[in-house]
């Protein structure tokens, strides 16, 4: 699939952060769609199903942990992929133990996202094949 | 829980909620930046008068960004080591950068270098990653001792079956007393470590945690 038809929701509480990655990956052809609470997200997906969902860990309300284990239940196929804190390896542990396809640390490196957006895409047509 | 332990908890658990800000702060200036340098590539042929001064400054925030981001692992570690989870057991290869990354300013400071060769895999020891990071720090200092020119320090693991190794080596011909390694002083209380130094580097050594 072309990056071009890629579904992707940012979710992020950290608004500058979020909305500034959301440009940069659109400057390079990958369209996203951008939520800054986990109600949101669980909103924005029910209403069109990401491929693939780019979300914070740290959030105030819903946090990340929580937001995944909800899609892990009613929407399985979306590759969600955490965002945590340097230092702090267990949520993105744990994260993987919910059912999380990555975790990558903050701040980012944007050709490693990039990359596993990719990797995150392929797994998720081998999965539906 | 001892009131020392508790006092560490509640520094620990404010240091971490400072170094989550900061590393959403280095985050944003991190994408904007990178945005920035994104629009200059774009815009790749359009030249004006400081472009160039543009480009350094760009390369100047990441530089920084990049520093900025070893300090916060390190300070984010630091701060979270008395977590329930890491008070008897951790994973030394991570801790072990840890004590490097800690060490640099100082090592900096007197004229000296750290180098860090890290694990290809995981070390399970049955030590709290305090510990760890308290020895291995005070091992660093000893064997810098007062530093220099061409004194810079080596850090490595040696993996083994029943322990693991936290090796530092100082540079040849450093004058290095090995009395001076005190296991009190170096938080290593009881069976929790064996010193083991050999002449050329010095090993802490942690019992290793199976059943991982």
């Amino acid at each position: 699939m072309e990056m071009r038809d890629w579904n992707i929701l940012l979710v992020d509480d950290e608004v500058e952060f979020i909305s500034t990655l959301a440009e940069r990956l659109e400057l390079r052809g990958i369209p996203n769609r951008v939520v800054y609470d986990g109600e949101s997200a669980l909103k924005a997906v029910a209403e069109n199903e990401p491929q693939v969902m780019v979300l914070d860990v740290m959030m105030p309300g819903l946090k990340g942990l929580d937001v995944l284990q909800r899609i892990k239940v009613e929407h399985p196929a979306v590759q969600v992929i955490l965002l945590t804190g340097q230092g702090k390896t267990r949520d993105g542990i744990d994260g993987m133990r919910l059912g999380a396809f990555a975790y990558l640390m903050k701040p980012l490196d944007l050709e490693e996202l990039i990359r596993t957006l990719a990797e995150a895409m392929q797994a998720r047509s081998g999965e539906q094949s | 829980m001892s009131p020392v332990a508790t006092e560490a908890r509640f520094m620990g658990k404010v240091t971490a909620m400072t170094m989550h800000e900061m590393q959403n702060i280095l985050a944003i200036i991190r994408e904007s930046a990178g945005l920035m340098g994104d629009i200059l590539r774009i815009n790749a042929k359009i030249d004006f008068k400081h472009r160039p001064n543009m480009e350094r400054t760009l390369d100047h925030i990441s530089t920084q960004v990049e520093r900025g981001k070893k300090l916060l692992e390190a300070t984010s570690r630091l701060a979270h080591s008395p977590d329930d989870d890491l008070l008897l057991a951790c994973d030394l290869s991570i801790y072990a950068r840890t004590v490097a990354l800690l060490s640099e300013r100082q090592i900096r400071l007197k004229g000296a270098a750290v180098h860090f060769t890290p694990a290809s895999s995981p070390l399970p020891v049955a030590v709290g990653a305090l510990m760890v990071l308290m020895s291995g720090y005070h091992a660093v200092q000893w064997a810098v001792g007062p530093g220099g020119k061409n004194t810079d320090i080596h850090i490595g693991l040696e993996p083994g079956l029943t322990e693991h190794g936290l090796t530092i080596t100082p540079p040849p011909g450093q004058d290095v007393d090995p009395d001076q390694l005190n296991p009190d002083s170096m938080n290593l209380p009881g069976q929790a470590a064996r010193i083991d130094w050999d002449g050329q580097r010095l090993a802490l050594f942690f019992p290793a945690r199976t059943g991982e």
